[in-house]
Protein backbone atom coordinates (compact mmCIF):
# COMPACT_ATOMS: atom_id res chain seq x y z
CA UNK A 1 0.00 0.00 0.00
CA UNK A 2 3.22 2.63 1.25
CA UNK A 3 4.53 1.69 -2.26
CA UNK A 4 1.38 2.23 -4.45
CA UNK A 5 0.98 5.90 -2.31
CA UNK A 6 5.19 6.80 -3.12
CA UNK A 7 4.63 5.75 -6.97
CA UNK A 8 1.16 8.36 -7.07
CA UNK A 9 3.30 11.05 -5.05
CA UNK A 10 6.37 10.31 -7.61
CA UNK A 11 3.75 10.48 -10.57
CA UNK A 12 2.06 13.53 -9.56
CA UNK A 13 5.75 15.33 -9.03
CA UNK A 14 7.03 14.24 -12.38
CA UNK A 15 3.43 15.58 -13.82
CA UNK A 16 3.60 18.76 -12.38
CA UNK A 17 7.77 19.22 -13.05
CA UNK A 18 6.80 18.26 -16.99
CA UNK A 19 3.80 21.00 -17.21
CA UNK A 20 5.90 23.84 -15.68
CA UNK A 21 8.60 23.06 -18.19
CA UNK A 22 5.69 23.38 -20.82
CA UNK A 23 4.27 26.54 -19.31
CA UNK A 24 7.73 28.43 -19.10
CA UNK A 25 8.04 27.53 -23.07
CA UNK A 26 4.85 29.23 -23.37
CA UNK A 27 5.85 32.08 -21.43
CA UNK A 28 9.45 33.10 -23.37
CA UNK A 29 7.13 35.47 -25.51
CA UNK A 30 5.26 37.25 -22.75
CA UNK A 31 2.87 39.35 -25.57
CA UNK A 32 1.84 36.46 -27.31
CA UNK A 33 1.28 34.34 -23.69
CA UNK A 34 -0.66 37.11 -22.34
CA UNK A 35 -2.79 37.74 -25.64
CA UNK A 36 -3.88 34.01 -25.87
CA UNK A 37 -5.26 34.87 -22.48
CA UNK A 38 -7.03 37.82 -22.79
CA UNK A 39 -8.44 37.04 -26.49
CA UNK A 40 -9.75 33.99 -25.05
CA UNK A 41 -11.83 35.63 -22.18
CA UNK A 42 -13.14 38.32 -24.80
CA UNK A 43 -13.70 35.38 -27.55
CA UNK A 44 -15.69 33.68 -24.76
CA UNK A 45 -17.49 36.30 -23.67
CA UNK A 46 -19.20 37.21 -26.82
CA UNK A 47 -21.62 34.32 -26.22
CA UNK A 48 -23.49 36.50 -23.68
CA UNK A 49 -24.73 38.27 -26.42
CA UNK A 50 -26.58 35.45 -27.63
CA UNK A 51 -28.39 34.61 -24.40
CA UNK A 52 -28.91 38.31 -24.21
CA UNK A 53 -31.44 38.13 -27.13
CA UNK A 54 -32.40 34.58 -26.55
CA UNK A 55 -33.49 35.24 -23.05
CA UNK A 56 -35.09 39.24 -24.49
CA UNK A 57 -37.73 36.18 -26.43
CA UNK A 58 -38.62 33.89 -23.38
CA UNK A 59 -37.50 34.00 -19.57
CA UNK A 60 -36.52 30.42 -19.22
CA UNK A 61 -34.83 28.15 -21.57
CA UNK A 62 -35.16 24.78 -21.19
CA UNK A 63 -35.78 25.03 -17.93
CA UNK A 64 -32.47 27.60 -17.30
CA UNK A 65 -32.82 31.25 -15.53
CA UNK A 66 -30.21 33.43 -17.45
CA UNK A 67 -28.01 32.97 -14.32
CA UNK A 68 -28.07 29.20 -14.26
CA UNK A 69 -27.00 29.98 -18.08
CA UNK A 70 -24.13 31.61 -16.83
CA UNK A 71 -23.36 28.56 -14.85
CA UNK A 72 -23.44 26.20 -17.56
CA UNK A 73 -21.38 28.09 -19.73
CA UNK A 74 -18.77 28.76 -16.68
CA UNK A 75 -18.86 24.87 -16.08
CA UNK A 76 -18.59 24.37 -19.57
CA UNK A 77 -15.20 26.62 -20.30
CA UNK A 78 -13.35 25.88 -17.27
CA UNK A 79 -14.09 21.97 -17.67
CA UNK A 80 -12.53 22.57 -21.37
CA UNK A 81 -10.06 24.67 -20.44
CA UNK A 82 -8.67 22.19 -17.11
CA UNK A 83 -7.92 19.54 -19.86
CA UNK A 84 -6.72 21.59 -22.90
CA UNK A 85 -4.09 23.02 -19.82
CA UNK A 86 -3.01 19.81 -18.43
CA UNK A 87 -3.91 17.33 -21.07
CA UNK A 88 -3.66 19.10 -24.43
CA UNK A 89 -1.85 16.59 -26.07
CA UNK A 90 -4.33 13.95 -25.57
CA UNK A 91 -6.56 16.04 -27.98
CA UNK A 92 -3.80 15.07 -30.63
CA UNK A 93 -2.80 11.92 -29.18
CA UNK A 94 -4.32 10.14 -32.11
CA UNK A 95 -1.49 11.91 -34.28
CA UNK A 96 1.29 10.65 -31.71
CA UNK A 97 0.17 7.19 -32.10
CA UNK A 98 0.10 6.88 -35.75
CA UNK A 99 3.22 8.61 -36.69
CA UNK A 100 5.31 6.58 -33.66
CA UNK A 101 5.37 9.66 -31.50
CA UNK A 102 4.96 7.18 -28.61
CA UNK A 103 8.04 5.87 -28.58
CA UNK A 104 10.05 9.00 -27.16
CA UNK A 105 7.66 8.42 -23.99
CA UNK A 106 7.76 4.47 -23.70
CA UNK A 107 11.43 4.90 -22.33
CA UNK A 108 10.71 7.32 -19.59
CA UNK A 109 10.30 5.44 -16.19
CA UNK A 110 6.76 6.85 -15.30
CA UNK A 111 3.38 6.47 -16.53
CA UNK A 112 3.22 6.45 -20.52
CA UNK A 113 -0.14 7.71 -21.01
CA UNK A 114 0.56 10.54 -18.41
CA UNK A 115 4.11 11.81 -19.50
CA UNK A 116 2.11 11.70 -22.99
CA UNK A 117 -0.80 13.84 -22.84
CA UNK A 118 1.09 16.01 -19.88
CA UNK A 119 4.04 16.94 -22.44
CA UNK A 120 2.73 20.37 -23.58
CA UNK A 121 0.10 23.09 -22.33
CA UNK A 122 -2.52 25.01 -24.19
CA UNK A 123 -2.03 28.66 -23.34
CA UNK A 124 -5.53 30.04 -24.24
CA UNK A 125 -6.87 27.41 -21.96
CA UNK A 126 -6.10 29.45 -18.89
CA UNK A 127 -8.45 32.31 -20.88
CA UNK A 128 -11.15 29.53 -20.32
CA UNK A 129 -10.63 28.91 -16.66
CA UNK A 130 -10.79 32.20 -16.10
CA UNK A 131 -13.83 32.63 -17.68
CA UNK A 132 -15.79 30.29 -16.12
CA UNK A 133 -14.49 31.65 -12.68
CA UNK A 134 -15.66 34.93 -14.11
CA UNK A 135 -19.14 33.69 -14.60
CA UNK A 136 -19.32 31.72 -11.53
CA UNK A 137 -18.64 35.22 -9.85
CA UNK A 138 -21.57 36.76 -11.65
CA UNK A 139 -23.93 34.45 -10.76
CA UNK A 140 -24.60 33.97 -6.61
CA UNK A 141 -21.36 32.72 -4.81
CA UNK A 142 -19.98 31.34 -1.61
CA UNK A 143 -17.33 29.50 -0.52
CA UNK A 144 -19.07 26.22 -0.50
CA UNK A 145 -19.96 26.91 -4.56
CA UNK A 146 -16.34 27.95 -5.21
CA UNK A 147 -15.08 24.64 -3.55
CA UNK A 148 -17.47 22.49 -5.97
CA UNK A 149 -17.35 24.52 -8.72
CA UNK A 150 -13.60 23.71 -8.39
CA UNK A 151 -14.41 19.93 -7.46
CA UNK A 152 -16.67 19.95 -10.81
CA UNK A 153 -14.33 21.54 -13.01
CA UNK A 154 -11.52 19.02 -11.98
CA UNK A 155 -13.71 16.16 -12.49
CA UNK A 156 -15.45 17.48 -16.12
CA UNK A 157 -11.58 18.33 -17.44
CA UNK A 158 -10.85 14.56 -16.75
CA UNK A 159 -13.83 13.29 -18.04
CA UNK A 160 -13.23 15.09 -21.20
CA UNK A 161 -9.53 14.02 -21.43
CA UNK A 162 -10.55 10.50 -21.01
CA UNK A 163 -13.31 10.85 -23.61
CA UNK A 164 -10.63 12.33 -26.13
CA UNK A 165 -8.04 9.61 -24.81
CA UNK A 166 -10.50 6.92 -25.57
CA UNK A 167 -11.37 7.89 -29.34
CA UNK A 168 -7.40 8.57 -30.12
CA UNK A 169 -6.63 5.10 -28.70
CA UNK A 170 -8.46 3.79 -31.39
CA UNK A 171 -5.56 4.68 -33.38
CA UNK A 172 -3.84 1.01 -32.11
CA UNK A 173 -6.58 -0.91 -34.05
CA UNK A 174 -7.63 0.88 -36.73
CA UNK A 175 -4.89 3.78 -37.71
CA UNK A 176 -5.55 6.92 -38.58
CA UNK A 177 -8.46 7.98 -36.12
CA UNK A 178 -7.64 12.00 -35.74
CA UNK A 179 -11.03 13.11 -37.24
CA UNK A 180 -12.83 10.34 -35.37
CA UNK A 181 -11.05 11.92 -32.09
CA UNK A 182 -12.20 15.36 -32.72
CA UNK A 183 -15.73 14.80 -34.10
CA UNK A 184 -16.01 12.79 -30.83
CA UNK A 185 -14.58 15.89 -29.04
CA UNK A 186 -16.45 18.79 -30.74
CA UNK A 187 -19.98 16.97 -29.66
CA UNK A 188 -18.91 17.43 -26.20
CA UNK A 189 -18.37 20.88 -26.38
CA UNK A 190 -21.22 21.85 -29.07
CA UNK A 191 -23.16 20.33 -26.63
CA UNK A 192 -22.01 21.55 -23.44
CA UNK A 193 -23.33 25.06 -24.01
CA UNK A 194 -26.93 23.89 -24.60
CA UNK A 195 -29.52 23.50 -21.73
CA UNK A 196 -30.26 19.62 -21.81
CA UNK A 197 -34.11 21.21 -21.43
CA UNK A 198 -34.27 21.53 -24.93
CA UNK A 199 -33.54 18.15 -25.83
CA UNK A 200 -35.94 15.53 -25.55
CA UNK A 201 -36.43 11.57 -25.92
CA UNK A 202 -33.18 9.37 -27.27
CA UNK A 203 -31.05 12.53 -27.70
CA UNK A 204 -31.32 13.67 -23.56
CA UNK A 205 -30.99 9.59 -23.04
CA UNK A 206 -27.26 10.13 -25.16
CA UNK A 207 -26.38 12.99 -23.29
CA UNK A 208 -26.15 11.25 -19.99
CA UNK A 209 -24.65 8.09 -21.14
CA UNK A 210 -22.46 7.56 -24.56
CA UNK A 211 -21.77 11.76 -24.68
CA UNK A 212 -20.87 12.09 -21.24
CA UNK A 213 -22.02 15.63 -20.94
CA UNK A 214 -24.40 15.40 -18.37
CA UNK A 215 -21.61 14.22 -16.08
CA UNK A 216 -19.04 17.07 -17.28
CA UNK A 217 -22.03 20.06 -17.26
CA UNK A 218 -25.51 19.75 -16.81
CA UNK A 219 -25.44 17.78 -13.24
CA UNK A 220 -23.00 20.14 -11.90
CA UNK A 221 -24.75 22.87 -13.05
CA UNK A 222 -27.85 21.41 -10.86
CA UNK A 223 -25.85 20.58 -8.04
CA UNK A 224 -24.36 24.41 -7.92
CA UNK A 225 -28.39 25.60 -7.98
CA UNK A 226 -29.77 22.95 -5.53
CA UNK A 227 -26.89 20.83 -3.85
CA UNK A 228 -27.45 16.65 -3.73
CA UNK A 229 -25.00 14.24 -1.85
CA UNK A 230 -26.16 11.40 -3.91
CA UNK A 231 -25.16 13.11 -7.57
CA UNK A 232 -22.24 14.95 -6.70
CA UNK A 233 -21.22 11.19 -5.60
CA UNK A 234 -21.92 10.02 -9.18
CA UNK A 235 -20.37 12.54 -11.06
CA UNK A 236 -16.96 11.50 -9.06
CA UNK A 237 -17.47 7.81 -9.18
CA UNK A 238 -18.23 8.11 -13.07
CA UNK A 239 -15.12 10.15 -13.45
CA UNK A 240 -13.12 7.23 -11.72
CA UNK A 241 -14.85 4.72 -13.45
CA UNK A 242 -14.28 6.52 -16.64
CA UNK A 243 -10.43 7.12 -16.02
CA UNK A 244 -9.57 3.36 -15.07
CA UNK A 245 -11.50 2.31 -18.01
CA UNK A 246 -9.46 4.36 -20.36
CA UNK A 247 -6.13 3.39 -19.07
CA UNK A 248 -7.27 0.20 -19.45
CA UNK A 249 -8.00 1.03 -23.26
CA UNK A 250 -5.22 2.92 -23.96
CA UNK A 251 -2.95 0.09 -22.48
CA UNK A 252 -4.43 -2.46 -24.23
CA UNK A 253 -3.94 -0.69 -26.99
CA UNK A 254 -0.39 0.18 -26.17
CA UNK A 255 0.26 -3.37 -26.77
CA UNK A 256 -0.21 -3.29 -30.62
CA UNK A 257 1.59 0.04 -31.24
CA UNK A 258 4.88 -1.09 -33.01
CA UNK A 259 7.54 1.82 -33.27
CA UNK A 260 8.49 3.96 -36.34
CA UNK A 261 12.02 3.97 -35.38
CA UNK A 262 11.12 7.88 -35.49
CA UNK A 263 13.87 10.38 -34.18
CA UNK A 264 12.40 13.26 -32.94
CA UNK A 265 14.15 15.98 -30.31
CA UNK A 266 12.30 17.02 -27.16
CA UNK A 267 13.35 19.87 -25.48
CA UNK B 1 -5.19 33.10 -63.51
CA UNK B 2 -4.62 29.68 -65.62
CA UNK B 3 -2.00 28.75 -63.51
CA UNK B 4 -4.43 29.75 -59.99
CA UNK B 5 -6.89 27.72 -61.84
CA UNK B 6 -4.70 24.82 -62.23
CA UNK B 7 -3.76 25.14 -58.24
CA UNK B 8 -7.38 25.23 -57.60
CA UNK B 9 -8.55 21.67 -59.56
CA UNK B 10 -5.18 20.32 -58.28
CA UNK B 11 -6.42 20.58 -54.78
CA UNK B 12 -10.11 19.34 -55.77
CA UNK B 13 -8.51 16.13 -56.69
CA UNK B 14 -6.19 16.02 -53.58
CA UNK B 15 -9.27 16.16 -51.33
CA UNK B 16 -11.28 13.69 -53.25
CA UNK B 17 -8.88 11.46 -51.22
CA UNK B 18 -9.64 12.64 -47.89
CA UNK B 19 -13.55 11.88 -48.47
CA UNK B 20 -14.14 10.06 -45.50
CA UNK B 21 -12.70 12.75 -43.64
CA UNK B 22 -14.94 15.39 -45.31
CA UNK B 23 -17.98 13.11 -44.22
CA UNK B 24 -17.40 12.74 -40.46
CA UNK B 25 -16.66 16.18 -40.48
CA UNK B 26 -20.28 16.45 -41.44
CA UNK B 27 -21.04 14.91 -38.08
CA UNK B 28 -20.31 18.12 -36.76
CA UNK B 29 -22.41 20.42 -38.86
CA UNK B 30 -25.54 17.85 -38.23
CA UNK B 31 -25.05 18.06 -34.62
CA UNK B 32 -24.69 21.77 -34.58
CA UNK B 33 -28.32 22.15 -37.16
CA UNK B 34 -30.15 19.43 -34.54
CA UNK B 35 -29.21 21.71 -31.30
CA UNK B 36 -30.44 24.93 -33.82
CA UNK B 37 -33.57 23.23 -34.41
CA UNK B 38 -33.92 21.90 -30.85
CA UNK B 39 -33.35 25.73 -29.62
CA UNK B 40 -35.77 27.32 -31.75
CA UNK B 41 -38.21 24.55 -31.49
CA UNK B 42 -38.55 25.33 -27.82
CA UNK B 43 -38.40 29.48 -28.17
CA UNK B 44 -41.50 29.28 -30.98
CA UNK B 45 -44.72 28.37 -29.66
CA UNK B 46 -45.88 27.35 -32.83
CA UNK B 47 -45.25 27.46 -36.15
CA UNK B 48 -47.22 30.14 -37.34
CA UNK B 49 -45.87 32.17 -34.70
CA UNK B 50 -43.54 35.44 -35.73
CA UNK B 51 -40.00 36.49 -34.04
CA UNK B 52 -38.71 39.93 -35.76
CA UNK B 53 -40.66 39.10 -38.78
CA UNK B 54 -39.12 34.91 -39.13
CA UNK B 55 -41.20 31.98 -38.96
CA UNK B 56 -40.14 28.70 -37.25
CA UNK B 57 -39.28 27.05 -40.02
CA UNK B 58 -37.35 30.55 -41.87
CA UNK B 59 -35.67 30.76 -39.01
CA UNK B 60 -34.26 27.10 -38.73
CA UNK B 61 -33.78 27.39 -42.56
CA UNK B 62 -31.55 30.77 -41.80
CA UNK B 63 -29.11 29.35 -39.51
CA UNK B 64 -28.95 26.30 -41.51
CA UNK B 65 -27.63 28.41 -44.86
CA UNK B 66 -25.20 30.68 -42.12
CA UNK B 67 -23.88 27.73 -40.29
CA UNK B 68 -23.35 25.45 -43.98
CA UNK B 69 -21.45 28.78 -45.72
CA UNK B 70 -19.15 28.80 -42.44
CA UNK B 71 -18.29 24.99 -42.82
CA UNK B 72 -17.82 25.45 -46.06
CA UNK B 73 -15.54 28.26 -45.33
CA UNK B 74 -12.91 26.04 -43.01
CA UNK B 75 -11.53 29.47 -41.87
CA UNK B 76 -9.99 28.29 -38.81
CA UNK B 77 -7.75 25.92 -40.82
CA UNK B 78 -6.90 28.48 -43.42
CA UNK B 79 -5.73 31.32 -40.75
CA UNK B 80 -4.08 28.54 -38.81
CA UNK B 81 -1.71 27.73 -42.10
CA UNK B 82 -1.12 31.35 -42.73
CA UNK B 83 0.11 31.97 -39.58
CA UNK B 84 2.47 29.15 -39.74
CA UNK B 85 3.85 29.83 -42.73
CA UNK B 86 4.44 32.97 -41.53
CA UNK B 87 5.73 32.05 -38.61
CA UNK B 88 7.92 29.25 -39.26
CA UNK B 89 9.30 30.93 -42.48
CA UNK B 90 7.64 28.50 -45.58
CA UNK B 91 6.24 31.81 -46.93
CA UNK B 92 10.10 31.84 -48.36
CA UNK B 93 9.18 28.98 -50.64
CA UNK B 94 6.66 31.07 -52.33
CA UNK B 95 8.06 34.41 -52.55
CA UNK B 96 10.41 33.44 -55.47
CA UNK B 97 7.49 31.50 -57.38
CA UNK B 98 6.05 33.10 -60.31
CA UNK B 99 2.60 33.26 -58.89
CA UNK B 100 1.31 35.62 -55.84
CA UNK B 101 1.13 33.93 -52.94
CA UNK B 102 -2.38 35.94 -51.65
CA UNK B 103 -3.18 34.12 -55.02
CA UNK B 104 -2.05 30.32 -54.63
CA UNK B 105 -3.59 30.50 -50.84
CA UNK B 106 -6.94 31.40 -52.14
CA UNK B 107 -6.88 29.27 -55.20
CA UNK B 108 -5.52 26.12 -53.38
CA UNK B 109 -8.22 26.74 -50.17
CA UNK B 110 -11.19 27.23 -52.36
CA UNK B 111 -10.07 24.38 -54.01
CA UNK B 112 -9.69 22.33 -50.72
CA UNK B 113 -13.21 23.49 -49.39
CA UNK B 114 -14.81 22.76 -52.73
CA UNK B 115 -16.03 19.30 -52.91
CA UNK B 116 -16.92 19.79 -48.47
CA UNK B 117 -19.02 22.74 -49.47
CA UNK B 118 -20.72 20.52 -51.99
CA UNK B 119 -21.40 17.67 -49.36
CA UNK B 120 -22.56 20.75 -46.70
CA UNK B 121 -24.84 21.93 -48.73
CA UNK B 122 -26.49 18.29 -49.73
CA UNK B 123 -26.16 17.37 -46.19
CA UNK B 124 -27.92 20.87 -45.05
CA UNK B 125 -30.38 20.46 -47.47
CA UNK B 126 -31.42 16.79 -46.72
CA UNK B 127 -31.91 17.64 -42.94
CA UNK B 128 -33.85 20.72 -43.36
CA UNK B 129 -36.04 18.35 -45.54
CA UNK B 130 -36.06 15.77 -42.96
CA UNK B 131 -36.67 18.54 -39.50
CA UNK B 132 -38.81 21.05 -41.61
CA UNK B 133 -40.79 19.29 -44.45
CA UNK B 134 -40.48 21.86 -46.39
CA UNK B 135 -38.09 24.55 -48.46
CA UNK B 136 -38.27 28.21 -48.69
CA UNK B 137 -40.57 29.16 -51.49
CA UNK B 138 -37.74 29.97 -53.99
CA UNK B 139 -37.77 29.77 -57.88
CA UNK B 140 -34.76 28.15 -59.90
CA UNK B 141 -33.59 31.87 -60.54
CA UNK B 142 -33.44 32.56 -57.41
CA UNK B 143 -31.76 29.14 -55.99
CA UNK B 144 -29.26 30.12 -59.01
CA UNK B 145 -28.84 33.64 -57.71
CA UNK B 146 -28.37 32.56 -53.87
CA UNK B 147 -25.37 29.46 -54.60
CA UNK B 148 -23.73 32.96 -56.69
CA UNK B 149 -24.21 34.91 -53.16
CA UNK B 150 -22.93 31.80 -51.29
CA UNK B 151 -19.94 31.43 -53.70
CA UNK B 152 -19.38 35.26 -53.11
CA UNK B 153 -19.82 34.79 -49.52
CA UNK B 154 -16.88 32.15 -49.32
CA UNK B 155 -14.87 33.94 -51.28
CA UNK B 156 -15.09 37.38 -48.97
CA UNK B 157 -14.46 35.16 -45.82
CA UNK B 158 -11.08 33.33 -47.37
CA UNK B 159 -9.49 36.91 -48.24
CA UNK B 160 -10.83 38.20 -44.92
CA UNK B 161 -9.37 35.32 -43.07
CA UNK B 162 -6.06 35.42 -45.28
CA UNK B 163 -5.83 39.22 -44.43
CA UNK B 164 -6.14 38.09 -40.51
CA UNK B 165 -3.75 35.44 -41.12
CA UNK B 166 -1.06 37.91 -42.91
CA UNK B 167 -1.44 40.01 -39.53
CA UNK B 168 1.53 37.37 -38.23
CA UNK B 169 4.11 39.01 -39.83
CA UNK B 170 3.64 41.49 -37.19
CA UNK B 171 2.17 40.34 -34.38
CA UNK B 172 4.16 37.43 -34.13
CA UNK B 173 0.49 34.67 -34.08
CA UNK B 174 -2.80 36.14 -35.40
CA UNK B 175 -5.07 33.19 -33.99
CA UNK B 176 -6.36 35.73 -31.44
CA UNK B 177 -7.46 38.05 -33.75
CA UNK B 178 -9.48 35.20 -36.13
CA UNK B 179 -11.12 33.50 -32.76
CA UNK B 180 -12.89 37.20 -32.60
CA UNK B 181 -13.38 37.69 -36.13
CA UNK B 182 -15.18 34.29 -36.04
CA UNK B 183 -17.40 35.41 -32.95
CA UNK B 184 -18.47 38.38 -34.13
CA UNK B 185 -18.99 36.62 -37.42
CA UNK B 186 -21.34 33.79 -35.40
CA UNK B 187 -22.96 36.13 -33.28
CA UNK B 188 -24.06 38.84 -35.32
CA UNK B 189 -24.60 37.12 -38.58
CA UNK B 190 -24.67 33.16 -38.20
CA UNK B 191 -26.89 32.40 -35.48
CA UNK B 192 -29.18 35.27 -35.74
CA UNK B 193 -30.38 37.73 -38.41
CA UNK B 194 -29.72 41.07 -37.78
CA UNK B 195 -33.36 41.87 -37.17
CA UNK B 196 -32.95 40.55 -33.91
CA UNK B 197 -30.58 43.06 -32.74
CA UNK B 198 -31.26 47.20 -31.48
CA UNK B 199 -31.35 49.24 -34.77
CA UNK B 200 -28.10 50.62 -33.67
CA UNK B 201 -26.30 47.15 -34.13
CA UNK B 202 -28.23 46.48 -37.62
CA UNK B 203 -26.62 49.25 -39.46
CA UNK B 204 -23.62 48.48 -37.87
CA UNK B 205 -23.94 44.93 -39.66
CA UNK B 206 -25.73 46.63 -42.98
CA UNK B 207 -22.29 47.73 -43.34
CA UNK B 208 -19.71 45.57 -42.27
CA UNK B 209 -19.27 42.07 -44.13
CA UNK B 210 -21.45 40.00 -42.35
CA UNK B 211 -23.96 41.56 -44.05
CA UNK B 212 -22.22 40.46 -47.30
CA UNK B 213 -20.55 36.91 -45.48
CA UNK B 214 -23.84 35.70 -43.56
CA UNK B 215 -26.75 37.82 -43.76
CA UNK B 216 -26.85 38.50 -46.99
CA UNK B 217 -27.63 35.17 -48.98
CA UNK B 218 -29.20 33.63 -46.04
CA UNK B 219 -31.98 36.34 -46.00
CA UNK B 220 -32.00 35.85 -49.49
CA UNK B 221 -32.86 31.91 -49.15
CA UNK B 222 -35.58 32.47 -46.91
CA UNK B 223 -37.04 35.29 -48.26
CA UNK B 224 -36.05 36.05 -51.85
CA UNK B 225 -36.82 39.11 -53.68
CA UNK B 226 -34.90 40.53 -56.77
CA UNK B 227 -34.46 43.52 -55.56
CA UNK B 228 -32.57 42.44 -52.40
CA UNK B 229 -30.53 40.40 -54.07
CA UNK B 230 -29.21 43.04 -56.56
CA UNK B 231 -28.03 45.23 -53.37
CA UNK B 232 -26.47 42.23 -51.77
CA UNK B 233 -24.66 40.80 -54.73
CA UNK B 234 -23.31 44.64 -55.39
CA UNK B 235 -21.96 45.15 -51.53
CA UNK B 236 -20.32 40.93 -51.76
CA UNK B 237 -18.58 42.43 -54.94
CA UNK B 238 -17.49 45.95 -53.66
CA UNK B 239 -16.09 43.52 -50.16
CA UNK B 240 -14.60 40.84 -52.83
CA UNK B 241 -12.52 44.37 -54.15
CA UNK B 242 -11.80 45.36 -50.40
CA UNK B 243 -10.90 42.10 -49.15
CA UNK B 244 -8.21 41.82 -51.73
CA UNK B 245 -6.94 45.32 -51.29
CA UNK B 246 -6.43 44.93 -47.83
CA UNK B 247 -4.64 41.30 -48.06
CA UNK B 248 -2.00 42.97 -50.55
CA UNK B 249 -0.97 45.89 -48.47
CA UNK B 250 -1.03 43.47 -45.45
CA UNK B 251 1.16 41.48 -47.57
CA UNK B 252 3.55 44.26 -49.17
CA UNK B 253 3.86 45.78 -45.58
CA UNK B 254 4.80 41.90 -44.10
CA UNK B 255 7.41 40.95 -46.62
CA UNK B 256 9.88 43.96 -46.39
CA UNK B 257 9.47 42.91 -42.28
CA UNK B 258 10.52 39.37 -43.13
CA UNK B 259 13.19 37.58 -41.67
CA UNK B 260 13.80 33.95 -42.34
CA UNK B 261 16.98 32.09 -40.80
CA UNK B 262 18.16 29.72 -43.53
CA UNK B 263 18.92 26.01 -42.42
Amino acid sequence: MLTVVKDIKNQLKVTCISIKYALMREMINKASFLMNIIFMILNNSCFIIQWIVIYSLKSEIGGYSFKQILLLWGISASTYGFAHFFFKKSFSLSDTITNGKLDSFLVQPKNVLISAITSEVEVSAIGDMIYGYILLFLSDINIFKFVLFTLFTICGGIVITDFAVIFASLSFWIGKSDTVADTANDLITNFSTYPDGIFKGLSKILLYTIIPVGITTYIPVKMLTEFKISLTAIVIVMSIILTLLTFGIFYKGLKKYSSSNLMISKI
Amino acid sequence: MKKYLYIYKSEIMSSLQYIFNILLNMVGYTVLVFIFFNLWDYIYEDASQLINGYTKNQMIWYIIVTEMLWQASGARKLCRKICEDVRGGNIAYNINKPYSYIGYVISSHLGEMTIKALITIIVGIIFGMIFLNELPQISLIGIIIVLISAFLSILINTILVTAIGLLSFTIEDASPIYWLYSKVILILGTMFPMEFFPKIIQTIVRFSPIYAISYGPARLFVNFDIKNAVVILITQMIYVGIALGISNILYKKGVKKLNVNGG
